[in-house]
């Protein structure tokens, strides 16, 4: 390995540890909503630049003289930016906060073309030449004319003793899933709490495409009725009626029948103050009984509001606490977040 | 190296030298982006102590080539020879343009009195330092010398920018040296003249010599040679301070010496260039010369060409200097000096002098640095972009006092210009400085203009 090679190993290690050291405070960072895979997630770092004694202001910047500022002058006087692939950086979020791996259930039924270069063919784009390949073929071809010298062992590959890396694709299962939220927004969810829940919901999406990167997403709302949402109207803030929660169960069976078990990870996810109808807390209940053993999960989150918490949370612990599949939580504030994704997620 | 480029590469050297430049042999190699990634992150050198900032440093420039946002077409050492580093995969005009760059700055470091005290074999001392470093990590264990160099490199800047300057005169700091000290290398000393005993907690009757025996701008010299450290600490401690000098002048010539190298790249190919080349040659020159922020080459190459024109057309002296500003555009006494003078300033000045000295209204308004109505405020632009070339842009501190107090602890002065410290990085500095003395360190300063004392470990 090249020196720079190892001093760069060390610097990922090093930022490596600095992710999982602030893995809780990237959890409400919400410049970070929003990314998409196989995008960089830039970390600024500016605990890993050496601190220096340097001016804290720099002076007469707004002349029209210009001048270097110390970072164009002194030596490495910027702040350490560090870019990570989102997986990567999700795995060590993940691993910081003991997010627990999702298994899928099947093997799903969608196969994806999987391109790889493992085939050697005569024709190709030049970026593709194989080296190697080209000067064996044009080895033979001087062996087998008898141009080949061994005093002066000259190559000269000729057009058809080219070669290059060529494409086999090869078909693979993928495991795939789908995943509903349903936000109870009946009164009581403010910009405080729907900042909770839009915080939860972006990285339980995110944890769950970690694993089964064909992930379909869907979005209802309901107070007494529910109706399904596009993901944009799902996080505006609005006020409602009533609430009955067995009306997003409902309406989920109804969502998920596209998708059924046997090829799909189900994933429900429910946000709720809690404070449900009480002659509809037995309708929910049953309703989830039918649903449950169909999920991979069924996460419900009760988020505090400003007039308290209801009571589906215990009832729901009370009747079905004891089941698979079943993660519940309590959302209070922003510090209760690393818990609850992580109670979300089955942990 | 192609043929074709070696060609090129003796043409313009026979025209350089006719022209009058001198400089020692250019070593010219291709490589390719990562390999100069590399290089840049290590200044410039093959090898380099091992150290994360370097990596950092080498993603940086590596990621910044691969999304096309900015490749390094030329890498100079300044070493004997000169080694010099052309981007792979450029074409031929771009690696004339930058051959002929680069021996300009072969010139430079050759003649320019800033690079006077500088070693010529760096190459070779940097690989030293990288061994010593090594072999620290191998005995200390890797993590201890790191986190050693995080301290350390918090430090780089407490140097003493003269320090190469004021060792050739011998002997002047006996009292702080023992007379019997063998020569070699500065971070083999600790091994080979071990240091006398660190300052103690006060003693009746303490040293009559107070340390330092006068106030000093080598910080990093002086804890050294007194810091209570283990001699592989010292000997990185002077690592740093070493390779820290080395880059002084470079950082202090910046403006000067890209100014002068495209001064000369555009002079020695102008006239070599084909007609389907000097479209192409257009193109970069534009893109070097770009008006986008501060643009060393870009205000140094204005600047000496502007030199140039004053001299030739006589605009100068003190009847010149006696013109008010309007007059003095269209005055002429031609007298062809322009490019003895360019030698001239080639040759003692850094940017700050340079800029002092040639920076004027008319050329800020001839370049459009400066708008009309900003005139008045011409001196103090001018004063605050001198100010930031000061000191590489560094406050001035000095040591004060070793022993201050009577307690053996450190006291450092800032000479405080109008410009405050930044706290926070200051202080995470004084802590380091803390951890290395292991006395409490003070640094005197102003903040919301009062004198202030900032303080670590008491």
């Amino acid at each position: 390995m090249r020196p720079i090679e190892r001093d760069l190993l060390r610097f990922k290690e090093i930022v490596r540890g600095e992710v999982k050291k602030r893995a809780r405070e990237f959890l409400t960072r919400e410049e970070l909503f929003g990314q998409v895979e196989g995008r960089l997630v830039s970390i600024p770092l500016p605990q890993l630049e050496l601190p220096k004694i340097v001016y804290g202001e720099p002076l007469g910047e707004d002349l029209g003289l210009g001048g270097p500022g110390t970072e164009s002058l002194g030596p490495a006087g910027h702040v350490p930016v560090a870019e990570l692939e989102l997986e990567e950086f999700l795995d060590l979020v993940g691993e910081a906060l003991r997010l627990p791996r999702l298994r899928p259930k099947g093997e799903g039924e969608v196969t994806e073309e999987a391109f790889r270069y493992t085939t050697i063919a005569r024709k190709g784009p030049r970026g593709l030449r194989h080296v190697r390949r080209t000067l064996k073929e044009s080895l033979r071809r001087a062996l087998i004319t008898g141009e080949y010298r061994p005093d002066e062992p000259l190559l000269v590959p000729e057009r058809e003793d080219l070669r290059y890396k060529a494409p086999r694709s090869k078909p693979r299962p993928h495991a795939q899933a789908v995943v509903l939220f349903a936000l109870d927004v009946s009164g009581s969810m403010r910009e405080e709490e729907l900042r909770l829940v839009k915080t939860l919901s972006f990285w339980i999406t995110l944890w769950i495409r970690r694993h089964f990167p064909r992930l379909e997403r869907r979005y209802l709302l309901h107070d007494a009725e529910a109706w399904e949402v596009t993901e944009e109207e799902f996080f505006r803030a609005r006020e409602g009626g009533g609430t009955r929660l067995s009306s997003a169960l409902l309406l989920a069976e109804e969502i998920l029948k596209p998708y059924p078990e046997a090829f799909y990870n189900r994933y429900l996810y429910h946000f709720s103050d809690g404070e449900n109808w009480q002659g509809d807390t037995p309708v929910a209940l049953e309703a989830l009984r039918r649903l449950l053993p169909t999920l991979a999960l069924y996460g419900y989150a009760q988020v505090q509001g400003p007039y308290g918490q209801g009571r589906f949370l215990e009832d729901l612990k009370e009747a079905l606490g004891k089941e698979e599949g079943l993660a519940t939580t309590e959302v209070r504030g922003k510090e209760d977040l690393p818990l609850a994704l992580k109670r979300l997620l089955g942990g | 190296m192609r043929k074709e480029l070696r060609r090129w590469a003796e043409i313009l050297r026979e025209r350089a030298l006719a022209e009058g430049l001198s400089f020692p042999p250019v070593l010219f190699e291709e490589v390719g982006p990562e390999e100069m990634a590399m290089l840049a992150a290590y200044g410039g050198f093959p090898r380099r102590y091992s150290h994360w900032r370097f990596g950092s440093e080498y993603l940086r420039y590596r990621e910044t080539y691969r999304y096309g946002l900015g490749r390094i077409y030329e890498l100079v050492a300044n070493t004997y020879p000169v080694h010099a580093y052309l981007l792979k995969g450029n074409t031929l005009l771009a690696q004339k343009l930058v051959m002929a760059h680069v021996y300009a700055h072969a010139d430079f470091f050759h003649n320019n009195l800033a690079f006077k005290p500088i070693p010529k074999d760096m190459e070779a001392e940097m690989a030293h330092h990288a061994a010593f470093v090594e072999k620290a990590m191998e005995r200390h264990g890797a993590r201890s010398v790191e986190e050693f160099l995080d301290l350390a490199l918090s430090l780089e800047n407490l140097i003493d920018p003269h320090a190469l300057y004021i060792q050739r005169q011998a002997g002047e700091d006996k009292e702080e040296r023992p007379p019997d000290r063998l020569q070699v290398r500065p971070y083999l000393d600790p091994y080979v003249n071990p240091p006398p005993a660190p300052p103690k907690e006060a003693e009746e009757g303490a040293s009559p010599i107070p340390l330092p025996p006068r106030p000093t701008r080598d910080i990093l010299g002086f804890l050294a040679r007194h810091a209570p450290l283990a001699p592989w600490q010292k000997g990185i401690l002077e690592i740093i301070r070493e390779e820290s000098l080395y880059y002084v002048p470079q950082a202090a010539t910046k403006i000067l010496n890209e100014g002068w190298a495209t001064y000369w790249h555009t002079r020695l190919l102008l006239p070599l260039l084909s007609p389907e080349e000097a479209l192409e040659f257009a193109e970069l020159q534009a893109g070097l010369l770009a008006p986008h922020g501060f643009n060393p080459y870009r205000l140094g190459y204005l600047l000496l060409k502007e030199v140039e024109e004053r001299w030739d057309k006589g605009r100068f002296g003190p009847e010149y200097e006696a013109l008010p500003l309007g007059e003095r555009l269209t005055y002429e006494r031609p007298t062809g000096l322009g490019l003895k003078q360019l030698f001239q300033v080639r040759t003692v000045h850094t940017d700050l002098s340079f800029l002092d000295s040639f920076l004027t209204p008319e050329f800020a308004l001839r370049q459009r640095l400066l708008n009309p109505e900003d005139l008045p405020r011409f001196a103090e632009a001018k004063k605050a972009l001198l100010f930031r070339l000061t000191n590489g842009g560094y406050p001035i501190v000095e040591l004060v006092d070793a022993n201050y107090g009577n307690r053996g602890e450190l006291l450092l002065e800032h000479a405080y210009e109008g410009v405050e410290l930044d706290l926070k990085k200051t202080q995470a500095v004084l802590e380091n400085l803390y951890r290395l003395w292991g006395r409490p360190v003070h640094l005197k300063t102003v903040v919301g203009e009062k004198e202030t004392l900032l303080s670590a470990g008491s």
